[in-house]
C-alpha cells in the first residue's frame, strides 16, 4: 500500500495545527525518494520547515534539493501571483502595468482568496508540468497543507472559485485542480492527528468534511503513538515496589497512562473512520532533525 | 508598554515578573486573551481562567471558538448560536466546588457573528439583505483568514462592553501568525474599506456611485488585463460586494479602532500559552515579540503538559541496580525483553524528554525575563469536566 500510496501524483497531508503535518510529509517525500521517485515538497504555510529538518537552509521560492531525489520549494502568495501572471500573461511589460500599478498591487493583496488560488495554482503547475516526451517532471509532489480550518478551505479554493468564475486562465487551471483532487487514481489526502480528544474530534469532522467535498481519503497518520509495554500487575507491582522502585514505577506509570491514551483513540478513530490507520510512534528525540524524520519515514513503511 | 508592577515585599534586584502570581498578573484585567499556537490547550487554559476566576468570587465569561467537545458537553454548552451559557450550579456541586461568582461560557458562532455585524452596520434591512444575499460575501464571512481572529475581538468587545462580566477570558483562534490574530481587523478593513480596490474596479462601478476621484483611476488597461488573469466575473463579482457595502466602512472601521483601543488598553491581559517542545515554543517566542512590536506586554505564560521528572525519586536508573532492585522487592525479572529492561527503557526516554522539555522552558523563560511563568505538569488524563479544570488551576497556585 505504500507503493499505492506513494504512486500517486499528489499527496496532500492536512490535520489540525500542530498534529505534525510537515513532519509527516517530509517522511513521505523521504520514502517515496528512497523508492527512486523524483519527489517535490510544497509547503504553503506561513513557515517554511522541511529544510531544516534536512539540516538545510530554508528553499525559499526556489526548488531546492535537500537529499537525493528529494527536493522543496516554498509556495509564498506573492510570488506565486508574479509567476502565475506572467505565465498568463506572457509579456513583462503587461504584467508590470496591470501588477505593479500601486493600486492593482494593494487590490491583489486585499482581494479574498486571490492569494490561496495562486498558490494552489502553483502546486498544480508544479504536479502536472511535463518534460519532454509527455514525462512528468515530478513522480510525486507531497502538499504539506494548512491547518484544519484553512486546510479545508485551501483545498475547496478551486471549487469556490469555479462557481464565481467560469472563464479566464486561473479558471482554466483551478479546472485542472479540481480535476486532480478529486481523482484517486492521482491524488490522496491524508490526515494527520493525535492521541488526544481535540485533534481525534477534528480529524474525524475534517474526514467528513473532505468526503463531503469529495476529495479521495487517505490514510491517517495517528501521530505521537506510544504503545503499551508493560502489563497492568506489572505497574501495579513496581509502583508499590518499594522506595528502590519508585522513580522505575513512575516511568512505567506514565508510560502506561500514555499508551492507555494512544489506545483509546486508535480504537476510537478506527471505528469512525474507514481509512487506514498508521500509528508513527512518539518519539524520545533531542533534537528533531533527518534521523526523526527517517524513523518516522520507516514506520510509514512498515505500517502501509 | 505596560508595566507590571513589582509586588510589595520582592526583593529589589528581582526581575517585575518573577515572583508574581497568576492572579496577581491578571489582577484588574477585564478581557483575558489566551494566545498560541493550535493544540497547545489554549482552549483548557481559557476555561479555567474563567472557572478560576467564578471561585474567586467574579462573574467570568469563557468565549471559546472551538471547544473539545467532551469539555463542551459536560459544561452544558449549546453548539450554535452564540448563546452566553451559565454553568449549572449543580455541576459544580459535583465536582465539589462553591464557586463565590459565577462561570458563564459561549461557542463562538463565525457565521452568526458576521451577519449580526452586517445588519447592526447596514443602514437599512434592504442593504443588509444584499450583502448577506452575496456570494463573495458568503465565502467570504467563513472562509477569509483572518475573518475568526476579527469576529473573536467583535465578540469580545459586545460582551465586554455590555457590562454583565467582570473577566471575560478569550480562546483565541489557532492562528499560525501572530500578525494575523493582531491584525486581523486590518486585513478585513482593507478589503472593506479599499480604495484602491475601487479605484481598480472602478470602470466597473456605477459612475458617482462612490465618489471617488476618476482622476485617480488607472486606465481601464489595468482592469482588462487583471481581468485576463482572474477572470472577468470574478471581478464583477467583488464590484458587486462592494457596492452593496457602500456607506458602512465607516461604522466597521470605528468599531475596529474600539476593539484595538480595547486590547492594547490596561484592561485587557494576553496570557501566552504553550506547549514544552521545541516548535511551540519558538512560535510562543515569535507571538510575545509580535505583542511587544504593538506595545502590548505579555501578562503571562502558562507551559501546558509538562513531564514530570520520575528521577525527582533518586533510586536506580540503570540496568544492574534496577535488575538488583527488582530482587530485592521480590518483583520477578519475566517478559521479552525482560521488565528490568523495559523500565529501564522507559526511565531513560522519560529523562531524556523531561532534560529537553527543561531545557526548551528555560529558553523561554530567558527570552521572556520578566513576564511571569507557570507550569502546568502533564496529567494522566485529558480534562474534559470542571474537577479537572480545577486540577489545572491548583496547578496555577492559589486555591
Amino acid at each position: 500500500m505504500a507503493d499505492a500510496l506513494l504512486d500517486r501524483r499528489l499527496v496532500v497531508v492536512t490535520g489540525k495545527g500542530g498534529t505534525g503535518k510537515s513532519t509527516l510529509s517530509a517522511a513521505l517525500a523521504l520514502a517515496a525518494s528512497r523508492r527512486g521517485k523524483k519527489t517535490l515538497v510544497c509547503e504553503v504555510t506561513v513557515k517554511e520547515r522541511v529544510a531544516d529538518f534536512f539540516g538545510r537552509p530554508p528553499s525559499g521560492t526556489q526548488i531546492r534539493e535537500l537529499s537525493p531525489n528529494l527536493y522543496s520549494v516554498h509556495v509564498r502568495p506573492r510570488e506565486a501571483m508574479r509567476e502565475y501572471a506572467l505565465m498568463t500573461l506572457k509579456y513583462e511589460t503587461l504584467y508590470k502595468i496591470a501588477f505593479e500599478n500601486p493600486a492593482a498591487r494593494y487590490f491583489l493583496t486585499a482581494a479574498p482568496s486571490l492569494a490561496e488560488i495562486v498558490m494552489l495554482g502553483k502546486v498544480w503547475w508544479h504536479a502536472s508540468q511535463e518534460m519532454e516526451r509527455g514525462r512528468l517532471r515530478w513522480d510525486l509532489v507531497v502538499l504539506d497543507a494548512p491547518a484544519t480550518g484553512h486546510g479545508l478551505t485551501f483545498l475547496t479554493v478551486p471549487e469556490v472559485f469555479l462557481r464565481l468564475v467560469q472563464d479566464g486562465p486561473l479558471a482554466r487551471d483551478m479546472r485542472g485542480m479540481q480535476a486532480l483532487l478529486a481523482d484517486p487514481q492521482r491524488c490522496s489526502v491524508g490526515v494527520v492527528t493525535l492521541p488526544e480528544e481535540m485533534p481525534a474530534n477534528e480529524a474525524v469532522d475534517l474526514d467528513r468534511a473532505l468526503r463531503g467535498h469529495g476529495f479521495p481519503a487517505g490514510p491517517l497518520f495517528l501521530n505521537g503513538y506510544v504503545a503499551s509495554r508493560f502489563s497492568q500487575p506489572e505497574v501495579l507491582a513496581t509502583t508499590r515496589g518499594g522506595p528502590l522502585l519508585v522513580a522505575a514505577g513512575e516511568a512505567a506509570d506514565n508510560h502506561e497512562a500514555r499508551a492507555a491514551l494512544s489506545t483509546h483513540y486508535q480504537q476510537v478513530l478506527r471505528e469512525a473512520l474507514p481509512r487506514p490507520l498508521v500509528p508513527v510512534p512518539f518519539l524520545y528525540e533531542r533534537t528533531f532533525g533527518v534521523h526523526a524524520i527517517e524513523k518516522v519515514a520507516h514506520a510509514i513503511e512498515g505500517a502501509l | 508598554m505596560r508595566d507590571d508592577r513589582i509586588p510589595e515585599g520582592a526583593p529589589q534586584d528581582s526581575l517585575p515578573g518573577e515572583g508574581v502570581g497568576l492572579d496577581q498578573a491578571l489582577q484588574g484585567r477585564r478581557v483575558v486573551c489566551c494566545v498560541g499556537s493550535g493544540g497547545v490547550g489554549k482552549t483548557t487554559t481559557a476555561a479555567a481562567l474563567a472557572l478560576r476566576a467564578a471561585m474567586d468570587g467574579k462573574r467570568a465569561l469563557v468565549l471559546t471558538i472551538d471547544p473539545a467537545r467532551r469539555l463542551a458537553n459536560s459544561l452544558g454548552l449549546k453548539e450554535m448560536g452564540n448563546e452566553e451559557t451559565r454553568i449549572s450550579p449543580s455541576l459544580f456541586e459535583k465536582a465539589g466546588l462553591t464557586p463565590r461568582g459565577e462561570m458563564w461560557a459561549m461557542m463562538l458562532d463565525l457565521k452568526h457573528t458576521w451577519d449580526d455585524l452586517v445588519r447592526r452596520q447596514a443602514g437599512s434591512a434592504q442593504q443588509a439583505q444584499a450583502i448577506l444575499d452575496n456570494q463573495l460575501y458568503q465565502t467570504l464571512s467563513t472562509a477569509m483568514a483572518g475573518s475568526l481572529e476579527y469576529m473573536a475581538m467583535e465578540k469580545v468587545y459586545e460582551v465586554y462592553n455590555s457590562g454583565r462580566y467582570d473577566v471575560v477570558v478569550l480562546d483565541t483562534p489557532p492562528t499560525s501568525n501572530a500578525l494575523d490574530f493582531l491584525h486581523a481587523s486590518d486585513r478585513i478593513l482593507d478589503v472593506l474599506d479599499n480604495n484602491a480596490m475601487r479605484i481598480v474596479l472602478g470602470p466597473m462601478l456605477r459612475a458617482g456611485k462612490f465618489g471617488f476621484k476618476l482622476l485617480a483611476a488607472p486606465s481601464g488597461l489595468v482592469l482588462r488585463t487583471l481581468a485576463r488573469f482572474t477572470g472577468s466575473d470574478f471581478l464583477r463579482d467583488l464590484a458587486g460586494f462592494m457596492m452593496a457595502f457602500e456607506g458602512m466602512y465607516e461604522g466597521f472601521k470605528d468599531r475596529a479602532a474600539k476593539v484595538k483601543t480595547l486590547l492594547m488598553s490596561r484592561n485587557a491581559a494576553f496570557v501566552l500559552v504553550t506547549g514544552p517542545n521545541a516548535l511551540t515554543i519558538q512560535e510562543a517566542v515569535f507571538f510575545h515579540e509580535a505583542l511587544q512590536k504593538d506595545g502590548i506586554g505579555t501578562a503571562a505564560v502558562i507551559v501546558n503538559r509538562v513531564q514530570r521528572d520520575p528521577r525527582r525519586h533518586g533510586g536506580p536508573d540503570n540496568l544492574p541496580a534496577l535488575k538488583e532492585a527488582l530482587q530485592l522487592a521480590q518483583i520477578k525479572d519475566e517478559g521479552a525483553p525482560p521488565l528490568s529492561e523495559r523500565l529501564c527503557q522507559t526511565l531513560t526516554e522519560q529523562a531524556a524528554l523531561v532534560d529537553l522539555e527543561q531545557r526548551e522552558i528555560e529558553r523561554l523563560r530567558e527570552r521572556l525575563r520578566g513576564v511571569p511563568l507557570f507550569v502546568v505538569p502533564r496529567l494522566r488524563k485529558d480534562v474534559h469536566d470542571l474537577a479537572g479544570l480545577w486540577q489545572i488551576d491548583r496547578t496555577l497556585g492559589g486555591e
